[in-house]
């Protein structure tokens, strides 16, 4: 087993200036983050509302090349897929959707929204909550291109890094090498570590991000972790 | 306004002023008028363009609302929707409060939410849609999605909002016959909520009338507000200023000029025309 996914950091836009998007999403990744994390909320998955479809279609206008990862906090994840897909990039393979196995599952259509985000050009990714158990991802590893292992509860940011989740990442990064796996949730250079030794290789982090006084230098150690214990998994396998 | 006075108006020729020795005029929002004829029942209150920022570059979203406020725009609607009661999802209380360091303008929150998002998330929303100095801003709900909607508007009030509710096109004007004296504003919608360009629907004309016979005849001081397929014609600024209301809601009627400071003075002179006031006065 081996893990030689990129290290890529992620900045959640929740705790930017939300009224000056374009300008925020590229101030992060001028300072050195990857791509960019959106997290689309309905008041009703989580209790939030925070943007919708809409607003990534016009984010994509100021960012053409940038990887967006839609993280769809929303009860119907199968009502955005084609409006989401409208915010295609440059090239294909810069955007994911990424849904809530707790919004889906229950319902019956986790299969067909895994599905219908193929049809429309995107990669999936599908997402857990910290009570859902891993082998819930795990029926559906195969066909998904990025899982996302939640380490707070969805809704709110400024939440504190739940370590027991790492055990989460441990399991699919055992069964899935090469699968690009995401944390979001309390991620910041405090607790990266855990997550990078873990096997995680895309950190988002909101606060760790647009809230530090040296953004630059919290994405850079963000980052380190994640290349020095992703090539140390390589190194002991 | 009084039996004796309506009679007066059924003969014609009387001037404004012998009008105004019956009706009580000394609101803020009751225009600044001179003319003989009045198109519009009750005394014409102040016309309003109220730019809605749906389509907005929401890349860019406190810039755009700086560029509405150098237009003249008289407040901004901020149209939340929660991908349940209506099937769109927009923003939330955390982008308004942000574009509040854009500008000054006053803003106004149409909340096309279910009732589970209003009742959890009311107090914060009239808390992000205050004034630069803390001024009430306006706050809708549904009364499609407010079970108690008269406790709901109290809500608003007690907040330090200012209250108003909204009606889809299907839902009569009796339902906000009983809480019109909570609100200062009443929003009409002339479309189906959750997506901009759409045509307005012609039968909501009466349902403005008739709301607008209420708040004249019980002297209340209430503003009425469409929105919904509003555009620089009689069809629809002119029809629905006649039949009495003064807010108008442009999305993409206004975004559809360059010069967006045109767009609201053909929507303002076109509504001030159709209430029988004369064009400039505002």
């Amino acid at each position: 087993m081996y893990h030689c996914c990129p290290g890529q950091i992620g900045p959640s836009v929740l705790d930017c200036d939300m009224a000056d998007l374009a300008k925020e999403g590229k101030r992060a990744l001028d300072a050195g983050a990857s791509y960019l994390h959106l997290d689309v909320m309905d008041g009703h998955f989580v209790p939030n509302i925070s943007f919708g479809p809409y607003v990534i279609e016009c984010l994509r206008k100021h960012l053409p090349d940038v990887f967006f990862d839609c993280h769809m906090m929303t009860t119907h994840p199968e009502n955005w897929v084609e409006k989401v897909a409208k915010a295609q990039g440059s090239k294909p393979g810069l955007l994911c959707y990424t849904f809530h196995y707790e919004a889906t599952e229950p319902r019956g259509i986790t299969q067909k929204v895994i599905d219908l985000i193929k049809a429309n050009n995107m990669k999936v990714g599908l997402t857990l909550s910290p009570d859902t158990p891993v082998e819930a991802l795990l029926k559906y590893g195969d066909q998904i291109d990025l899982a996302l292992i939640m380490t707070v509860y969805p809704g709110k940011g400024g939440q504190s890094f739940i370590e027991e989740m790492m055990e989460k990442v441990r399991t699919i990064r055992a069964a899935y090498p090469d699968m690009d796996i995401e944390v979001d949730g309390g991620v910041k250079p405090k607790t990266v570590d855990m997550a990078a030794k873990a096997g995680a290789n895309l950190i988002v982090s909101g606060s760790g991000v647009y809230k530090a006084e040296d953004m630059a230098n919290n994405i850079s150690i963000m980052q380190r972790s994640v290349e020095k214990y992703g090539l140390e998994i390589i190194a002991t396998n | 306004m009084n039996s004796l006075v309506k009679s007066i108006i059924v003969l014609g020729g009387v001037s404004l002023q012998s009008v105004n020795a019956f009706t009580s005029i000394s609101r803020s929002n009751v225009a600044d008028i001179s003319t003989t004829s009045l198109n519009v029942y009750g005394t014409p209150r102040k016309v309003q363009i109220i730019p809605s920022v749906l389509p907005a570059d929401f890349g860019k979203l406190g810039a755009d609302c700086k560029r509405l406020e150098e237009a003249g725009c008289d407040r901004v609607q901020f149209d939340v929707m929660d991908g349940n009661f209506v099937p769109n999802v927009t923003f939330g209380p955390e982008t308004i409060r942000w574009c509040r360091k854009y500008t000054n303008m006053p803003f106004e929150t149409q909340l096309m939410v279910s009732e589970k998002c209003t009742d959890a998330m009311l107090e914060e929303f009239v808390e992000v849609s205050k004034g630069p100095n803390g001024e009430p801003g306006v706050v809708i709900v549904h009364v499609e999605a407010c079970t108690h909607l008269h406790r709901a508007l109290g809500r608003i009030r007690a907040a330090g909002g200012s209250p108003s509710v909204a009606l889809n096109p299907h839902t009569p004007a009796e339902m906000i016959e009983n809480v019109l004296d909570l609100v200062d504003h009443v929003l009409v919608m002339t479309v189906n909520p959750g997506f901009g360009g759409q045509a307005y629907i012609p039968t909501m004309t009466e349902k403005i009338k008739k709301i607008r016979k209420w708040i004249v005849d019980r002297d209340l001081d209430v503003d009425i507000e469409v929105d919904g397929g509003i555009k620089a014609t009689q069809e629809t600024i002119g029809e629905c200023a006649a039949a009495g209301a003064n807010c108008f809601i442009a999305g993409s009627g206004l975004f559809a000029y360059d010069d967006l400071s045109e767009g609201v003075k053909e929507l303002t002179d076109m509504a001030l025309e159709a209430q029988g006031v004369a064009v400039g006065a505002k």
